[in-house]
């Protein structure tokens, strides 16, 4: 077993006082009795496990979504979404990773391995055979909503084609792109990369990896804990420079933040430093806004947006400075869901047996996306995973609040998701 | 920048949010989690008993006078303990959740979960019809499978009191398949209108004429009235809730109802957002801090109110060496100096244990005060369970005190000329 | 004196239901003496039910009491085959922290090579490996085989053995007096008149040998037949952390003395143990520098340890005999003291087994009754240590089994106490069988309330399944019947159930209000010595479902009281009277 630290989240089962409010909010333990709630999976069970035990007592922790709505609610702050996620690595250490939990975990050499011939490997995977077989043989959900490469390059690709287009300047942010923008959804980064220009910031892109959170999600924490250091490796310099390091996708920048080192007991310089340098964009550019030093020459946007906080954002406790922001385009309408999880949990949703569990927690989501009005154009979502869990769950094509605001800048089409100046 | 932060989102925290943003002012609230109304009875408390006779308190707004100048209820005085309790109840109805008030000002007894009588001033509708000074016998039904009610120890001990009751089941596979589902799944279940209809003809089959029928509080989430209803109409007979151990539905559909109400006015509750740092100039705070995943969040306000609750409600820790002290601002507690004289030796002692009477002291403005009597802050106010020199549940007074001394301490705060001016 | 109602024969009558008396009664029944045991309250009422849960390799004394030593290694092993599921293999660690004497380490090396104790010096980053939390500034480890044990189980077992074997077990039999004549001149004990806690009839017992097994409780019995046997009290105060901090068994390597040993017990970690002569074995003072010293003295084998949770603190009295003895409890012999009084005393029928450890029992009821056979002019071996007591085909003990069961079974809607992961049916089983006057009996069998929450949760629920169980049985006698239900198992929830589990409790007259309030003020007892952090906000959400929810202090029948009742009250300085006063 990983060694355990009185630092470790393990420890904080002290604090908890059996008042089951954790599960009263999970929202899986409200759908089915695979999952026994966060209060028995975490806490309460975790007083049962120990070092080298024969076999790994219980499996449900399995069924915990990890979508951190327990550690939100709990009034003594145990944190119980990261003890499941211990508990599952411990099982994972014990008795080995299914074969689908490590290809699911491997989203980058995934993405990558797309990207050579995308077209290709999106008929490869996106037709109803491949889908019933990675079903049948992988455990992988027919339905769930799988990412398409991208047919128009990386997102890698394009800042190398457009080098001499980029703003150079004596602000600078590091953009931290993640796998979906990288290989899925190149057009999140440009918009990006063109909101923090027009705000006059350089974007820097330097060499990274995977944050390694599906791995963590699946309890591979050695392959995760590789990735953390190799990212600490190259970008803590830049946090310790003073350079914040900004992400569109709220999942990998919380990983980067808080979940790498609390789930893998990682407490050294390098690993605060960058901890204390990485932003989820929008925490970012609120606090931009808080000095006076955002632009908000925003055209008008007659939208009438439903915006969804996912787990993992609310997760950074930052508030949901998406929502402020998006507020401030003239015209917009934005309507906030209230809904715990749309389901999808990363890998959650695709694994065959979680995957109506998935359907069955996002529902109140989607039932709320539907209440807005007949003429939702699209619904808005700072998560990769969660954009594509309500486009399935709804039909109605998802957006990443930075694309907001590249088109109220005028810099972007929301519909084609491609910028509108030259690069 | 905010004119007021609360900390806290017990039903102190709420009451002072909601009186605020009435009043115009840009509220927020903010907490590291959920808290009490989650295991209450969903009864509004005002005073039960009285210490330290243990007396029932029969007529509790008259009688909050002889619990003495230092409870915190004297902050208010009678009158305005009344209108806060007014106050909530119309706006709770406006929710869609109807608070009655039992006739004459008189506390209310209602069956507890394990038979006793339990007093409560204002009771939600659905507990009203368990009133145990009405004529009509009781027929308590319990689900068989749930481990949280249990009728017949209700029954025989309401028996005991000259309550004619007796204690039936139906199977709680009539209302879910759910073989592991707590009161919160189950009132979830409730919502479903088959599953429903299923029930109430269960309940139908079991009840005799002229019986009413008490039943968990489980009885839907937000769909509650209309599950009440059904069950009522169906069944012929009134029907009504006893209060289980937590999760507490009728505590989380209050949660509900007041966090809906804050949101008509554009107040967030931020749950998971722990304060663990401020900054002051002098006698003004500046900022309060809270944990996040990675940097401290700053927030600014003019006013700050503090609702976290004493030692329930993690307002208060506690130490081997008998150290008491609040956690947010520091501020003095009154408390049993040394740990040796923190408990009693009985556990139901009807006095209580010494250490939970530790608190804030206020002025009669609700502003926290030193040992000399001044506010240690300007801007800072007091409310709820962290109050000092009242021990809430021992004397069942928890959800009054919460409502009167937030709304006062909000009113006294909105009406505060020491308030820094919202431009610096 | 009443007159007894009930006459019972018996050849050997055992007085005591700790682990030594049914260890006793387990042999001598194997041996095909007709035995009859009585306990005035429940099993392990006594020490054996208030210890650190210990199986000795025998380290601890090496150097100190060799005697004592050898017999925990003998024992150790048996034990291991004997009472297989009651134990827990974790292993122990004598650690040498920076405190520790300069050559007591290479003396305990040493002593146990030459007694024979398996012990292997290991370095102390192997040692951290296993256990992380240790102090990093250890210098030395020695492994060897201390081991876990659960007492309330191992007693419960062996006294379902010795029944299987025909002996009979009465608990809440109080014996009240001996009966003793004089034949020829000679004095003799021939029975006793015990009296039925809660129903208190008198029932005569006549036995051609009374063996008195009643621990720190000895010297009361043997003077009713007008014998003095002084057995000092050693009272030993020990505090359960909320979880195990380390699996393994930690002992300081060095003369034992206060708070030197952490045993991981079932779901806590013990930090043991004080050792304080007093003069009343039933009502013991937890002080609060105890608490202290507990915290103090396990911070240095466990860095850190006191600002985790404390759970619970509790005090049991080692009944410490040694002929003449008058210095420090601790010096005193921990070996075990078998009295013959016929020629001690020149009174026959009366034999007397007292001092001794847990880790012993077995031994110490073996020579018992080789000297009970030896009185009664017979020759009959003793069998125990080739003997399996029922339930060892589950194994030893490990702490994920109740985890694992319940969720193999899918029981998560039957827990009853969470904490603690027990099922229903596994509190309806022991209720039906072992006499429950008090939710604390329950305790015992299945770990009620032993959990985080203390019985915050349990206790309701507890209660209300009893008492829809005795309104059952009261409109549907069932007859009970002890053979369809194995003791052996009721810590398992996967044990399987049988239709008979809706037995009412077995106490004459059930009172749920009254288990209710006892349960409650039984575990307030043991958490005010250790009450603050998160444990006092536990307590402070135990008292919102009880008073403001419950409104328990204002049931029905509010002035009943069990005979435990007044055992759970204690004193405390708020409630004005002098602490310090007897």
């Amino acid at each position: 077993m990983h060694g355990i630290s009185w630092q470790s989240v393990d420890h904080t089962l002290d604090a908890c006082i059996k008042c089951n409010i954790c599960t009263t909010y999970c929202p899986v333990a409200a759908v089915t009795d695979l999952f026994p709630g966060p209060k028995y999976a975490g806490p309460q069970a975790q007083r049962f496990r120990e070092n080298g035990q024969p076999i790994s007592p219980d499996h449900a922790v399995d069924y915990c979504s990890g979508c951190r709505v327990c550690n939100e609610v709990c009034p003594t702050g145990v944190r119980i979404a990261e003890m499941n996620a211990r508990a599952r690595a411990q099982i994972a250490a014990t008795e080995g990773i299914p074969l689908r939990n490590r290809l699911l975990g491997r989203n980058e050499l995934l993405g990558m391995a797309g990207s050579f011939a995308p077209r290709l490997a999106n008929f490869g995977l996106h037709n109803p055979v491949s889908r019933l077989l990675a079903e049948k043989v992988m455990g992988i959900a027919r339905e769930a909503p799988l990412p398409r490469w991208s047919v128009d390059g990386t997102f890698g690709d394009w800042m190398r084609s457009t080098r001499r287009a980029r703003l150079k300047s004596n602000k600078k942010v590091v953009y931290y792109h993640g796998c979906a923008t990288m290989y899925y959804e190149p057009f999140v980064g440009q918009a990006a990369v063109a909101v923090l220009e027009h705000n006059g910031y350089e974007v820097i892109v330097p060499p990274q990896n995977c944050c390694g959170l599906p791995m963590l999600s699946n309890g591979e924490f050695p392959a995760a804990e590789a990735y953390h250091r190799r990212n600490t490796a190259r970008l803590s310099s830049y946090a310790r420079a003073g350079i914040p390091i900004v992400g569109t996708s709220t999942s990998c920048t919380l990983t980067l933040k808080e979940e790498a080192p609390e789930l893998l007991d990682l407490h050294d310089d390098a690993v605060h430093t960058l901890r204390m340098g990485v932003w989820d964009l929008f925490e970012w550019l609120q606090e931009q806004h808080d000095q006076g030093e955002l632009r908000t020459d925003f055209r008008p946007i007659e939208l009438t947006v439903p915006y969804h906080a996912p787990c993992q954002q609310r997760a950074h406790r930052v508030g949901k400075p998406a929502l402020a922001l998006l507020n401030l385009i003239p015209g917009i309408d934005v309507r906030e869901s209230h809904a715990a999880c749309c389901g999808i949990a990363g890998t959650y949703g695709y694994k065959t047996e979680k995957y109506r569990i998935a359907m069955d927690v996002g529902a109140e989501l989607f039932d709320f996306v539907h209440a807005q009005g007949p003429h939702i154009a699209f619904s808005a979502c700072d998560s990769e995973t969660c954009r594509w869990q309500m486009e399935h769950g709804t039909g109605i094509p998802s957006r990443h609040p930075v694309e907001f605001l590249a088109a109220a800048y005028g810099l972007y089409d929301l519909e084609r998701r491609s910028l509108v100046s030259p690069p | 920048m905010l004119d007021l932060l609360v900390i806290g989102a017990g039903l102190a925290g709420l009451s002072a949010a909601l009186t605020a943003a009435e009043a115009g002012l840009n509220v927020r609230v903010i907490a590291k989690g959920l808290g009490a109304l989650h295991w209450s009875a969903g009864t509004i408390d005002v005073l039960g008993y009285l210490p330290p006779s243990d007396a029932p308190a029969e007529q509790p707004l008259e009688q909050i006078t002889e619990l003495g100048q230092a409870h915190p209820y004297a902050l208010c005085g009678a009158e305005n303990v009344r209108a806060a309790l007014a106050w909530f109840q119309s706006l709770i109805a406006e929710e869609g959740l109807s608070y009655i008030a039992a006739a004459g000002e008189a506390n209310a007894w209602l069956p507890s979960p394990a038979g006793a009588r339990r007093p409560a001033y204002l009771v939600p509708a659905a507990q009203f019809a368990g009133a145990l000074d009405r004529p009509d016998p009781m027929l308590i039904v319990g689900l068989l499978g749930m481990r949280d009610f249990y009728p017949a120890l209700i029954a025989e001990n309401l028996g005991k009191q000259g309550v004619s009751a007796r204690a039936q089941f139906i199977s709680v596979s009539e209302i879910t398949d759910r073989r592991d589902a707590n009161t919160i799944h189950l009132a979830q279940a409730f919502e479903q209108p088959h599953r429903r209809r299923r029930f109430a003809e269960a309940l139908a089959r079991l009840v005799r004429p002229g019986e009413r029928i008490g039943l968990p509080a489980i009885l839907g989430l937000d769909d509650h009235a209309a599950v009440l209803s059904e069950l009522q109409s169906v069944a012929g007979a009134p029907v009504f809730e006893i209060p289980t151990l937590p999760p507490s539905v009728p505590g989380a559909r209050l949660y509900r109802a007041l966090r809906s109400r804050l949101r008509r006015y554009g107040v967030r509750i931020e749950a998971g957002m722990e304060a663990i740092n401020f900054a002051a100039d002098g006698r003004l705070i500046r900022w309060v801090e809270t944990e996040t995943s990675a940097r401290p969040l700053r927030h600014h306000a003019a006013a700050y109110l503090l609702a976290t609750g004493g030692i329930l409600g993690g307002g208060f820790s506690s130490d081997a060496a008998g150290r008491l002290w609040e956690v947010v601002f520091d501020l003095p507690l009154s408390a049993p100096p040394d740990r040796n004289q923190w408990f009693r030796s009985e556990f139901l002692d009807p006095r209580g244990q010494p250490i939970f009477q530790a608190g804030v002291e206020v002025d009669s403005g609700y502003r926290p005060v030193d040992a000399t009597g001044q506010p240690v802050y300007d801007n800072l106010w007091a409310a709820g369970g962290l109050l000092a020199h009242a021990d809430p549940l021992r004397e069942r007074s928890l959800e009054g005190l919460s409502i009167a001394a937030g709304r006062g301490a909000a009113l006294a705060l909105t009406r505060s000329a020491a308030r820094q001016p919202a431009h610096t | 004196m009443k007159r007894p109602t009930k006459r019972i024969d018996a050849e050997i009558l055992v007085i005591g239901g700790g682990s030594t008396g049914t260890g006793v009664a387990w042999d001598a029944a194997l041996r095909g003496f007709k035995v009859v045991l009585v306990e005035k309250r429940d099993l392990t009422h006594g020490t054996t039910g208030r210890y650190h849960g210990l199986l000795h390799s025998g380290g601890r004394y090496v150097v100190k009491d060799p005697q004592s030593a050898a017999e925990c290694i003998h024992e150790n092993r048996i034990l291991r085959r004997t009472h297989a599921h009651c134990i827990e293999e974790t292993g122990g660690f004598f650690v040498v922290t920076p405190e520790d004497e300069g050559d007591y380490p290479d003396r305990f090396k040493a002593a146990c090579v030459e007694l024979g104790l398996p012990c292997s010096e290991i370095s102390p980053a192997t040692a951290l490996r296993r256990e992380p939390l240790l102090n990093p500034r250890i210098s030395r480890v020695f492994e060897v085989n201390d081991g876990a044990a659960d007492s309330f189980l191992a007693t419960h077992v062996t006294a379902q053995a010795a029944q299987l074997a025909g002996a009979q077990i009465l608990t809440y039999h109080e014996v009240v007096d001996l009966l003793t004549d004089s034949v020829d001149g000679e004095r003799r004990v021939t029975g006793a008149i015990l009296r039925h806690m809660t129903a208190g009839d008198d029932i005569a017992v006549y036995a051609d040998l009374v063996i008195n097994a009643a621990g720190a409780w000895a010297g009361h019995i043997a003077r009713m037949a007008g014998i003095d046997v002084r057995v000092i009290p050693g009272k030993g105060t020990m505090i359960a952390m909320n979880h195990r901090l380390v699996n393994t068994v930690v002992n300081r390597c060095k003369m034992p003395s206060d708070g030197d040993i952490i045993v991981p017990a079932h779901t806590v970690a013990v930090i043991g143990t004080t050792d304080e002569k007093v003069t009343d074995p039933e009502h013991l003072r937890i002080e609060p520098w105890e608490v202290q010293l507990m915290l103090q003295e396990g911070e240095k084998m466990v860095p850190g340890i006191n600002r985790a949770r404390v759970l619970r603190a509790w005090a049991g009295v080692r009944p410490l005999y040694q002929e003449g003895f008058s210095g420090d409890t601790r010096n005193a012999t921990r070996a075990l003291a078998l009295l013959d009084h016929q020629s001690r005393d020149g009174v026959t029928g009366l034999l007397t087994i007292t001092g001794g450890k847990w880790t012993t029992f077995r031994l110490m009821a073996e020579q018992t009754v080789d000297a009970a056979c030896r009185q009664l002019g017979v020759q009959r071996p003793c069998t125990t240590s080739q003997t399996e007591v029922p339930g060892v085909e589950q194994g030893h003990y490990w702490l994920g089994h109740r985890l694992h069961e319940v969720e193999e079974h899918r029981l998560q809607g039957d827990l009853i106490c969470e904490c603690e992961l027990v099922t229903r049916a596994m509190l309806e089983h022991a209720a039906a069988h072992n006499p429950t006057v008090t939710l604390d009996d329950l305790r015992r069998d299945v770990r009620l309330g032993m959990g985080p929450c203390q019985g915050g949760f349990c206790t309701y629920r507890a209660v209300g399944i009893l008492h829809e169980n005795a309104a059952a049985q009261e409109q549907n006698p069932r007859q009970d019947d002890h053979r369809l239900w194995n003791i052996a198992a009721m810590q398992s929830p996967a044990h399987p159930m049988t239709a008979n589990r809706k037995t009412a409790a077995q106490t004459p007259a059930f009172e749920p209000n009254l288990l209710l309030r006892d349960f409650l003020q039984e575990r307030w007892k043991g958490v005010t010595p250790i009450l603050w952090g998160s444990q006092l906000k536990q307590e402070r959400l135990d008292q919102l479902i009880y008073l403001s929810l419950m409104n328990a202090n204002h049931l029905p029948d509010n002035d009943l009281s069990s005979p435990l009742t007044e055992f759970y009250r204690f004193t405390s300085v708020q409630d004005g009277e002098d602490p310090d006063a007897a």
